[in-house]
């Protein structure tokens, strides 16, 4: 039989469950961060690079490494949703990016529309994610990341349309590839 | 005079209260995690799990994990209620 409890240990038992449920935080995120960001990196430079510096006529060819990129990040996510537990965090760390992929999957839909300004709106919608990610997890690096993807929002709207893909391309090295090591070493201590 | 209200006996219990806080601040957990963090025997907390799911306090889900049973538990709109009900009653204790 268990004994009668009594005010304080209720209490006590309540306030210790709570403080072991907080132990867990988001995991996992700076993979995300360094898959996405080497994949845009490098197929934004790739297109910058066979557009300018060759003749070659399908330069966007290169962001077909979006689609592996794509699978292994499911095939993560998907994984990672196998932990013992579920924090209230997880589930929104997990819609804000979804929905600023659904508003990316609709930019990329309209570029024609958008007169091919959609790596802008891009980085936009990458800022805003990266900053709410970083409030989430008060994690700095990510809040200034956030502030780099920004600064790439505004300068692509001031550079000819052929050139944005190299601003988007730095922009994600820093908003993206930096704190996302810096968040990766963070989860492993 | 202060007025003491009863409190809920479901869960003026040791283990059920902790898994109650416990699941109160996630959004859901298996069976291993809360056997873990409230330190109890497989045995006693599946009965305790029982009572709280037929009270309607607590979602459990049963599943498998490859060959393996996985068990994961929910909080509900109830047994937040419940559980709210149980700690105003408790300040008028403490109070």
């Amino acid at each position: 039989m268990e004994h009668q409890l009594s005010e304080k240990e209720s209490l006590s038992i309540i306030s210790e469950m709570i403080s072991q449920a907080k132990r867990n935080y988001q995991k996992g995120g700076g993979f995300q961060f360094l898959l996405w960001g080497w994949a845009v990196m490098l197929a934004n430079l790739g297109h910058y690079y066979l557009q300018v510096f060759t003749d070659y006529s399908y330069p966007y060819v290169v962001w077909s490494i979006m689609i592996p990129a794509g699978i292994v990040s499911m095939v993560y996510s998907f994984r990672s949703n196998n932990d013992q537990v579920k924090s209230h965090m997880d589930r929104l760390y997990g819609h804000i990016w979804i929905s600023a992929g659904v508003g990316m999957f609709v930019a990329l839909a309209f570029m024609k529309e958008l007169a091919f300004n959609h790596n802008a709106i891009i980085l936009l919608l990458a800022a805003i994610a990266t900053y709410i990610s970083g409030q989430l997890l008060k994690f700095k690096p990510l809040i200034f990341g956030a502030l780099a993807l920004l600064i790439g929002t505004v300068v692509c709207f001031f550079v000819p349309v052929y050139q944005q893909t190299l601003v988007a391309g730095v922009s994600i090295f820093l908003g993206y590839i930096i704190p996302g090591y810096q968040l990766k070493k963070f989860e492993n201590e | 005079m202060n007025d003491f209200k009863p409190l809920d006996p479901l869960l003026h219990s040791q283990l059920r209260l902790a898994v109650m806080s416990l699941l109160l601040s996630v959004e859901s957990a298996e069976f291993t995690f809360i056997r873990e963090k409230t330190q109890s025997t497989a045995g006693n907390l599946s009965v305790q799990l029982d009572k709280l799911s037929t009270a309607g306090y607590i979602l459990v889900e049963k599943s498998f994990k490859g060959k393996k049973p996985l068990t994961t538990c929910k909080i509900t709109k109830a047994g937040i209620e419940a559980f709210e009900k149980y700690v105003n009653a408790l300040k008028g204790y403490i109070e």
